[in-house]
């Protein structure tokens, strides 16, 4: 013990990092009424680290080859020692990554905290959403099975419906006139390489934006929940004789961190399945269609929205409309009031998109 | 029936069905004309519609069309296997198509078809030439298309053996014998495969275990052709023995999956373990 | 102090779950990475020479799986997997014509190995093989 102080000594005379950890960890203070939907932050950052650590080590024994990828998937899920739970938890870790940004995205859009000044935590939060769908869409090619092939062969070609330059885009992003090799090329340099060094460049601005600004009040348990900025000058919201960061709230993250991992092991270890359909242990083929090919949960809404107009112009203009309306919702809403129960027209809207996102999904997944 | 195409794919890289545009509206056209089709490019199912003889023949009156559909039902269709497959003939060129220098074989007549399916199927044929049915073929004895049906020819099983088809031509006694002597080793092969493919389906690497069990089904199956009741025992014993080898190999996988879900429900208890905690440890900072 | 008691026993369990936790992540990443043994390369069949007479095939089991050695017509021997390249039937010997025939399907190969019609998409595995005194001695 004596030898660690003696260490921790010899660091903090040269560094000062007592005054790091007074400054950033123990007298951090955050709100008195800081609640567990704070540490969904915490548990993406974990997701994200599995989802990095994972993939490099997959990165290992897959061969990025249109002949040799399915096959060194089926090597790593069956003669490589612990290949099969590596795997599963990348491609479970993808899934509950979703779920859990869904969760994140929800509660600052109910508890408020996305109204200025923090318009650019939202824009930045909500681009990193964009770029976890790019993430999971090319990772979802590369096992080159049936699934993948034909997934990303729809995918891609809904941007057929655009007018003018829409099946030149559909052959810029595919490599090729059909989904072949050329795809797989550029979607695994997205998906390993470009997307994950744009997500951790994202990643830090937010985390800069959340440091620079403060954290937000939750709404509840207060008398007054309107929000108190100005606007005239810079001004880094405290909490004074609030919670301390580390130990409190540290341990308040790393229960909600481990609450994840339980469920998200429930799922490797008893149904990963539950994100297989049986195509994905299907190698490709591209004379052969599935009968039915359906995408990925999470855009199980868009799918069905494109379905549902005759047109698929009118289906990806409204797609793409709803999410610039999100991107941009904190310039739109300006309004001083947090808590959810006294905007009734902002709730109203929420729980209407909800629920037609949610009904849309269903609809997508049984039609 | 989804063994899409562990087998098919290799057929697949024959010339038959790999063809691209250049020729496509030069098919289409012509088969305007032939067959009036122009709609059904677009409702026929994607292997097939790389083929000329379906492009016509779906849209021919009974006789000429009727083939296209059973074929869609058969063991051939699933595995990729097309009309020019048995027939010959050329099925990116429709105008020639059929001509004989094209390799265009027509239908066989009643006694060559053992010969026409044999030229794949060469070891049944073997079987099938050496056993009572085959010796009867000249004097109207059964061809196989007569238990197997044509172009719904359907992956040979038991059921193939009943009273009802035997007893067109003599009576049921002797096959009963020879389908109860198969019986049970037939039920195993059918195990065996609905649990390899459920293993399949999960991302197992099956493709050694399928392989076995595809050519010691092609040899017990080989044995329905034979009509000699001794030999089809003794022979269905040793090939049980052999069941019996992938049913070990599907057993570990079993335990495998078991020891998994073990492991699995610990590293669960931990997690939550280590939440309890932390919890804990929260409180006691209030 | 009862409560500081409670706190260092909470954080002892902590932080040993923690680190049971890391062991349980790095023993799979350790094995993950570990370099395969490779296994398989054991087993050694010998058949005497006299056994293979010229323009005759002999099957054999090697490594759990069916071989088969053969004496071409020039004298020289060839020693091969009899599993089809296809679907895995075994290969039967046609002395008449000289080369392999799979029974399934219909694929031919020549003595080498080398398939010459039907659907097997890659000849047939050749097994090392060495002769000395008589016996000749696979793997």
């Amino acid at each position: 013990m004596i030898l660690l102080k003696r260490l921790i000594d010899w660091i903090d005379v040269r560094v000062g990092v007592r005054e790091v950890v007074e400054k950033e960890l123990t007298g951090y203070l955050l709100p008195r009424n800081i609640n567990t939907w704070f540490s969904m932050g915490s548990v993406l950052l974990v997701i994200f680290g599995i989802q990095v650590l994972s993939g490099i080590l997959l990165l290992i024994y897959y061969v990025p080859d249109a002949d040799k990828a399915f096959k060194s998937v089926t090597s790593i899920m069956n003669d490589v020692p612990f290949g099969w739970l590596i795997r599963m938890c990348h491609a479970v870790g993808s899934n509950t990554m979703v779920v859990v940004l869904l969760l994140h995205m929800l509660s600052v859009l109910f508890m408020g905290s996305y109204k200025r000044p923090r318009e650019l935590n939202w824009l930045t939060g909500f681009i990193l959403f964009t770029m976890v769908q790019g993430i999971s869409l090319t990772g979802y090619l590369l096992p080159w099975s049936q699934l993948s092939f034909w997934a990303t062969t729809v995918a891609t070609n809904s941007a057929n419906a655009i007018p003018v330059v829409g099946p030149a885009l559909v052959e810029f992003l595919r490599g090729s006139k059909l989904v072949g090799p050329a795809t797989l090329g550029r979607f695994f340099a997205l998906h390993v390489a470009l997307i994950p060094a744009g997500m951790i460049a994202l990643i830090g601005a937010h985390l800069f934006f959340l440091k620079r600004t403060g954290v937000s009040t939750p709404p509840f348990g207060l008398q007054n929940t309107t929000n108190q900025w100005q606007g005239d000058s810079y001004h880094h919201e405290d909490h004074p004789g609030g919670i301390p960061f580390f130990p409190n709230y540290a341990m308040e993250d790393l229960r909600s961190i481990f609450i994840y991992l339980a469920c998200f092991l429930a799922v490797v270890f008893f149904d990963p399945y539950l994100f297989f359909p049986k195509d994905a242990f299907i190698p490709a083929n591209s004379l052969v269609t599935p009968a039915h090919i359906k995408p990925e949960w999470y855009f199980l809404a868009n799918y069905q929205v494109l379905k549902i107009f005759p047109n698929e112009l009118i289906g990806l203009t409204l797609q793409g409309a709803a999410m610039t309306f999100l991107a941009l919702l904190p310039f739109v809403d300006r309004g001083k009031e947090c808590h959810p129960l006294k905007r009734p027209l902002f709730l109203l809207c929420a729980i209407g998109g909800l629920l037609l996102w949610i009904g849309l999904t269903i609809w997508g997944h049984y039609s | 029936m989804d063994r899409i195409d562990h087998m098919g794919a290799l057929f697949m890289r024959h010339p038959a069905t790999v063809m691209k545009s250049s020729a496509a509206l030069a098919r289409y056209v012509t088969c305007c004309l032939l067959g009036g089709a122009l709609f059904l490019m677009a409702v026929t199912p994607v292997r097939a519609d790389e083929i000329v003889c379906i492009t016509c023949h779906s849209a021919l009156p009974e006789k000429y069309g009727e083939p296209v559909k059973l074929w869609k039902g058969s063991v051939h269709a699933e595995n990729g296997i097309a009309c020019n497959a048995c027939h010959g003939g050329d099925p990116r060129d429709a105008a020639n198509a059929m001509k004989k220098d094209r390799g265009f074989l027509g239908a066989p007549k009643y006694n060559n078809v053992p010969e026409f399916c044999g030229r794949c199927h060469v070891g049944v044929l073997k079987d099938y030439l050496s056993s009572a049915h085959g010796r009867a073929l000249a004097s109207g004895g059964p061809n196989c298309v007569i238990c197997h049906g044509n172009h719904q020819i359907v992956k040979a099983s038991l059921e193939l053996i009943n009273e009802k088809s035997c007893s067109r031509c003599h009576s049921y006694e002797r096959a009963k014998l020879i389908r109860g002597a198969m019986q049970e080793t037939e039920a195993m092969v059918v195990a065996i495969d609905a649990r390899i493919m459920a293993f399949k389906q999960v991302g197992t690497d099956t493709e050694r275990m399928e392989k076995e069990l595809f050519a010691t089904r092609n040899r017990f199956h080989s044995l329905f052709h034979n009509v000699d009741v001794k030999k089809v025992i003794e022979e269905s014993t040793r090939i049980k023995g052999e069941l019996k080898k992938i049913e070990t190999a599907l057993a570990a996988l079993d335990q495998q999956s078991h020891t998994h879900k073990l492991v699995g429900a610990l590293a669960v208890a931990g997690a939550l373990l280590a939440a309890l905690l932390a919890h804990l440890l929260r409180k006691t900072f209030d | 102090m009862e409560k500081g008691g409670r706190r260092k026993f909470l954080g002892i369990c902590l932080g040993g779950c923690v680190a049971g936790i890391a062991a349980a992540v790095l023993y799979p990443v350790y094995r993950y990475l570990a370099p395969r043994s490779g296994s398989g390369a054991t087993a050694r069949v010998e058949i005497p020479e006299k056994d293979v007479p010229e323009g005759e095939a002999k099957f054999f089991e090697y490594g759990g799986s069916s071989a088969v050695l053969v004496r071409k017509r020039d004298g020289s021997l060839v020693a091969l997997s009899a599993v089809c390249t296809h679907l895995g039937c075994i290969v039967q010997w046609e002395k008449d014509t000289q080369g392999f025939l799979c029974p399934c399907h219909a694929g031919h190969y020549t003595p080498d190995g080398v398939v010459t019609s039907g659907p097997p998409p890659k000849p047939l595995t050749k097994l090392p093989f060495t002769v000395a005194n008589g016996s000749i001695r696979i793997g």
